[in-house]
């Protein structure tokens, strides 16, 4: 085909110019601002001073920051595991011949297509509410006395409830890809383990898990990501003041650059390092699973 | 693929094979029942009163059914504004995006241009930048601009946001289309341009379609762009305006309403999810693994 330079020029102008105001600029801005002191977000770069590392050293001094990451290392590694393990499984259990496969399928994915204020607030005021909520009067059915009197928003159970409710929504995602993953595998594996009598956990182990190595990357990859923006929930489980049981990086950054309650000072110069030191973890978990995970090219 | 699925469905039941396969059958509907469970009181719960609801009374529906906190959310708690901006939203901005992604993403799959590995790559890195990192530029700039508080902005924040991973899956999709079409085209003297437009766009209409409807949800459900830049309540989204409607009924106590409002929210998605489940699904396998 003839290349027609006014095509490519005229087709690709827009993306570029969308790449820059939405990407480019503003990420090198962000950089950039993090090493200045800049106390409103408004303020003119001419009364910027230059504070280097300052402001890094002021937010890893903040305890509501060290608290923040600190949940976010937890719902990563506990979630993780949780979601991670569940998701896998029920992508087992899908692909292992039972019926209705695509109702199921498509019933666990559901919650991605809800709105998150909208899912957690299900979760707020009818599972985890004390007077008339699911699980309560689940536990008192059953006759569980203490369970069923238990308040799961309370503030030492709030993070688990918050992580729960979170893991229920994240699951249904990362199921289909290891679904797609595991589909791609040929069945010609199985059936000539089948013939050699492999059970069906070896089957598992020695097929299944060695193929998925790739997926399960891209899996982990995406799950370090979601979190560290990890955002909506910590905002609907402490929505006027961020306690330190849920606050969130992303709720500490916004609660420092445009004020929240309690807070009257603004300092958009370490919000920005909040932000740059986020989008440094991203960079580093993207290495470190390159790295760690080889991938063979598996040819089918 | 097809024959296998006729041989599937005429099989009849093995029983001995199902029965192994009943712990799988267990878990997942379990999974399956507590989400059903959890929609079905819900909708209960958004056709009751408070008062049924703090007495746990919910699917007894004592004094019938209270439609009326469907208008009441409607209409007095602005959940008709909100709804509005998110279609509002949604659509100019799914319109926008394909109208700046597919054309970028023809000429990325088709022609071989200097800087068109960069512009792919870029698009990738694009895609895994947190929007926590561009968020504070975006806010001072517009307010240098005198732009804030309108929906323009927000729409064209939608618009940019987005194009990273629509051109990356028109991308893959425009790579799978053969290029007799065009080469036919240009023998009956049609212009590159105009191939594009007449021939290449509507052929295309399959991975169009299912990145339409991911942008549609990622733009309806929409919640972190909408609080930094949607401060009014005129132009609040579905999913801030839930959030302000959740904070506003701690002190009005009005639960039937407040349900009812996450019923509206969460509606067109459902309904949307229905119909198109099978696209929807084939898109987060389709267009999130690449890269």
């Amino acid at each position: 085909m003839k290349k027609d330079k006014k095509m490519i020029v005229a087709f690709m102008t827009p993306a570029i110019i969308s790449l820059f105001i939405m990407f480019v600029y503003p990420v090198i801005r962000t950089i950039i601002m993090s090493f200045f002191n800049v106390e409103s977000l408004t303020e003119s770069t001419s009364s910027w001073s230059f504070a280097g590392l300052e402001n890094y050293v002021k937010i890893w001094n903040a305890p509501s920051f060290r608290a923040s990451m600190y949940n976010i290392l937890r719902i990563w590694l506990v979630g993780g595991i949780i979601v991670l393990s569940l998701s896998l499984l029920f992508a087992v259990i899908l692909t292992s011949g039972i019926r209705g496969k695509s109702f199921f399928r498509a019933a666990i994915y559901l919650p991605n297509v809800v709105s998150a204020v909208a899912l957690a607030t299900m979760w707020i005021q009818y599972v985890f509410n004390k007077r008339h909520g699911l699980l309560n009067s689940f536990f008192a059915t059953l006759g569980f006395d203490s369970l069923a009197k238990t308040d799961w928003l309370s503030s030492d159970l709030k993070f688990w409830a918050m992580l729960a409710a979170f893991i229920f929504g994240a699951v249904g995602y990362y199921m289909l890809i290891f679904l797609s993953g595991i589909e791609n595998i040929p069945q010609d594996y199985y059936e000539a383990a089948t013939i050699d009598g492999a059970s069906k956990l070896r089957q598992f182990t020695h097929i299944t898990l060695p193929l998925l190595k790739g997926v399960m990357k891209t899996n982990l990859t995406f799950w370090s990501i979601h979190i560290i923006t990890f955002f909506v929930w910590s905002k609907m489980f402490s929505p006027v003041d961020s306690e330190s049981s849920t606050i969130a990086p992303v709720v500490y950054m916004m609660n420092i650059v445009f004020g929240s309650k309690g807070v009257t000072t603004r300092d958009a110069g370490a919000g920005a390092a909040v932000g740059v030191t986020l989008a440094l973890f991203v960079l580093v978990i993207f290495f470190v699973f390159n790295k760690l995970i080889k991938e063979e090219d598996v040819e089918y | 693929m097809a024959k296998n699925k006729i041989k599937k469905m005429r099989e009849p039941i093995n029983w001995k094979k199902e029965l192994k396969l009943l712990p799988g059958y267990i878990i997942i509907t379990l999974w399956v029942v507590f989400t059903a469970v959890v929609l079905i009181w819900i909708l209960a719960a958004s056709l009751s009163t408070s008062k049924e609801i703090y007495s746990g009374a919910v699917l007894e529906f004592k004094s019938g059914f209270h439609f009326e906190n469907y208008s009441n959310a409607w209409n007095a708690q602005n959940v008709s504004v909100f709804f509005a901006n998110s279609l509002l939203y949604a659509t100019v901005s799914c319109i926008g995006i394909i109208l700046i992604s597919a054309p970028a993403a023809y000429v990325l799959s088709r022609f071989t241009f200097l800087g068109n590995k960069t512009i792919k790559s870029s698009l990738i890195v694009a895609m895994s930048i947190p929007s926590i990192m561009v968020i504070l530029p975006v806010f001072s700039q517009a307010t240098a601009w005198h732009i804030t508080g309108t929906r323009w902005l927000l729409i064209i924040l939608y618009i940019c946001l987005n194009v990273p991973f629509t051109t990356t899956f028109l991308l893959n999709f425009f790579g799978t289309l053969s290029r007799t079409y065009e080469e036919a085209a240009a023998i009956d003297g049609c212009s590159p341009m105009k191939t594009f437009w007449v021939i290449m766009l509507p052929l295309a209409q399959p991975g169009l379609i299912t990145v339409g409807i991911f942008n549609f949800l990622a733009v309806w459900n929409e919640y972190f762009v909408a609080m930094v830049f949607a401060s009014s309540d005129k132009l609040k989204s579905v999913g801030y305006g839930l959030f302000s409607l959740v904070a506003a009924m701690r002190s009005t106590g009005d639960l039937g309403g407040l349900f009812a409002a996450v019923v509206i929210v969460f509606l067109p998605t459902f309904i949307l999810y229905i119909f198109m489940s099978e696209k929807i699904i084939a898109g987060v396998t389709g267009g999130g693994i690449k890269g």
